[in-house]
């Protein structure tokens, strides 16, 4: 049996208040998240229902022109900028007065990310620990993903997609860790979204995914698709090839190459697909390749519920496709949140961290605050489920 | 399972086959019948399998037509070439349709005694493992010898089979013992990477691990002394192949799926 009442609250209260600091891409979260203290947690595995309240969820998010991405340096300058600007505005609206009194603990993300972004806010961790005297916690960003989406949505054992800009996993747990079944050979969905999204110059806020789903949906002949390499191996996918390829349909699309005939007409010179085209097939056959690996490690592990996280799982199609998928599978069941909590947030850097600090895992020396690009899923400890 | 899917294999298959449900996986349903497909009088007393892959609704049209096809046609041929093999038990392929999804397999094996199931090699495995049997008898040695031996050929043959669990091993009586077969070739692919045959080895050993974990050291070290066997019979040729498969295959237990994620 799990006992999440392991460590008492700060000062004798009976709540825990976790403050939560994310930054490992482009986007700056702070969180505000309180936990109650409730008997029934002494006992049972119900990490997934801990009555959670969050006192504040602030985001800033560093936006580039069209056309282009964020770089490292860039990002981690607007870090530096934001960050005790957000820290400050997140108290205020927690009204929390005296940080050294009311936190229990900071929790900041660990990996994996960037890593200069990721650099500039334990650099604030570690500052905001020391001032105040709280115990510092370094989380794994995918679990702090996992955790958050279970709370929210109360989901207890689900088979998780993973599916953001650095990140494409299909997880389950299994003995103490999130066991990954399935993932990206290169690179991820969101970064397959975010490069085509940049071929076709269109706006990068609120995000470039956001955007393209907007064009897909304006696409006007949905009966035809273009036909896209379609490349699932087993329980793992590759998107690197399809990203080539309609990078090339769309160049050959802007300059008007009227010798690519899956384009044009090669009688007449008639353009035959538009850029919304583009964007529905390529949304299509990348979500009809995702909810197939989901499918196969559901079959595998013998569970029926699915559980979407990451700034990916925001996409409407991608939660209609999935919820299809379940409805033809006994008793299959979907969960998905909204952009608050999808999207890279700092409350669900504080919900994963808070659980560990329940668990008795705290810092104890400044050494092992030290970032990491590489953070495996599965090398975490889950020593809060059963 | 859904009714759904019945209405739409009976649509493809024509009002007079019945067919009854067997399994059902992420992307195929497997029924058995008694009708076979285009010899009306070869009688009702043998029982064969349709292997259907239905439509999926969340996919567009266009991508799922493309995908069945591809996918039945791929299975189907493969196990038409694999049946030629000299000594692979596979199914033999009856029918195949590629546009609807399904294929018609030869039915095998039968029931365990004494109400153990279906004879897999998994139900096969527990059997023995229950009360009343002994799980290092020699039937169960010999019988997982048998399914080395079936796998190195497959190997040896330079082909892949990509999903190999003890439930995807079908077992026949024979006089005095039991003949392995090999079933589901969904995953399966022709290569000779020796990498694809560590994974696939790798695969097997996990596969028994997780369903037979009290013996599964025994029945990993026979199941590999008959894959051995048939490298070996080889001569030195076989021998320094099998060498390598070995090597890669220690080499991706190691390794395990600890790959690191870039970007």
């Amino acid at each position: 049996m799990v006992n999440l009442n392991t460590v008492r609250p700060k000062n004798g209260r009976d709540y825990y208040i976790a403050l939560g600091l994310e930054g490992s891409a482009n986007k700056l979260g702070v969180g505000v998240l309180k936990h109650p203290l409730l008997p029934q947690h002494e006992d049972g595995d119900l990490s997934f229902n801990c009555h959670a309240e969050i006192l504040a969820n602030v985001r800033d998010t560093y936006i580039t022109p069209p056309g282009e991405g964020f770089l490292p340096r860039d990002t981690a300058r607007h870090h530096k900028n934001w960050c005790i600007r957000l820290i400050k505005q997140a108290l205020k609206e927690a009204s929390i007065v005296n940080p050294s009194l009311d936190i229990d603990v900071i929790c900041f993300t660990k990996g994996p990310g960037m890593g200069a972004p990721l650099h500039s806010v334990a650099i604030a961790a570690r500052t905001c620990s020391l001032l105040w005297e709280v115990p510092l916690i370094g989380v794994n960003h995918c679990v702090g993903h996992i955790e958050m989406g279970r709370e929210i949505t109360k989901a207890v054992n689900p088979v998780v997609l993973y599916v953001s800009g650095g990140n494409t996993q299909v997880i389950a747990y299994s003995e103490k860790r999130y066991r990954i079944f399935g993932e990206t050979l290169d690179i991820a969905i969101g970064n397959c979204l975010d490069r085509f999204a940049r071929t076709l110059r269109i706006p990068n806020a609120p995000s470039p995914g956001y955007n393209i789903e907007q064009l897909a949906k304006r696409c006007a002949n949905k009966e035809t698709l273009l036909e896209l390499p379609y490349t699932v191996k087993g329980m793992d996918l590759s998107m690197s090839g399809i990203l080539a390829y309609i990078d090339s349909l769309a160049k050959d699309l802007f300059r008007g190459n009227k010798k690519n005939k899956t384009l044009f007409d090669p009688k007449t010179g008639e353009q035959k697909v538009t850029v919304e085209d583009l964007c529905y097939s390529l949304q299509e056959n990348l979500f009809a390749m995702l909810v197939e690996i989901t499918e196969r490690a559901m079959a595998h592990v013998n569970s029926n519920q699915v559980l979407i996280v990451g700034g990916v799982g925001c996409n409407v199609r991608l939660q209609e496709m999935m919820q299809m998928m379940c409805e033809d599978r006994a008793n299959g069941q979907v969960h998905a949140t909204d952009e608050r909590f999808c999207i890279d947030n700092g409350v669900m850097i504080a919900q994963a961290g808070l659980l560990q600090y329940r668990m008795g895992d705290v810092v104890k020396d400044l050494k092992e605050t030290v970032v990491t690009q590489k953070f495996r899923t599965d090398e975490v400890y889950v020593a809060w489920r059963e | 399972m859904s009714q759904d899917i019945v209405k739409k294999i009976s649509s493809c298959l024509g009002p007079n086959i019945p067919i009854e449900s067997v399994a059902q996986g992420a992307e195929a349903v497997v029924f058995s019948t008694t009708v076979h497909p285009y010899h009306p009088n070869a009688g009702t007393d043998k029982k064969y399998i349709v292997k259907y892959r239905p439509p999926k609704r969340y996919r567009h049209p266009s991508i799922d037509q493309a995908l069945t096809k591809r996918r039945t046609l791929g299975e189907s041929r493969l196990l038409s070439k694999l049946y030629l093999i000299e000594g692979l038990n596979v199914p033999k392929l009856i029918a195949c349709d590629p546009y609807n999804g399904c294929i018609w397999l030869e039915f095998l094996g039968q029931e365990l005694p004494n109400g153990n199931g279906f004879s897999n090699l998994k139900n096969f495995l527990w059997m023995y493992a229950s009360k009343g049997y002994n799980p290092h008898d020699n039937v169960v040695k010999e019988t997982l010898h048998a399914v080395g031996q079936q796998i190195g050929l497959l190997h040896w043959n330079d082909y892949c089979h990509g999903d190999l669990t003890s439930s995807n091993i079908v077992l026949g009586k024979v006089k005095d013992g039991w003949k392995a077969y090999l079933i589901d070739f969904g995953l399966s692919s022709t290569s000779n990477l020796v990498e694809d045959k560590g994974v696939d080895l790798y695969v097997l050993e996990r596969a028994i691990m997780s369903t037979h974990s009290s013996y599964a050291d025994d029945y990993n070290a026979w199941l590999l002394e008959g894959f051995s066997q048939v490298y070996q019979s080889q001569g030195s040729k076989g021998e320094t192949k099998l060498k390598e498969v070995l090597n890669r295959f220690n080499e991706v237990r190691l390794r395990g799926r600890k790959r690191s994620m870039i970007g």
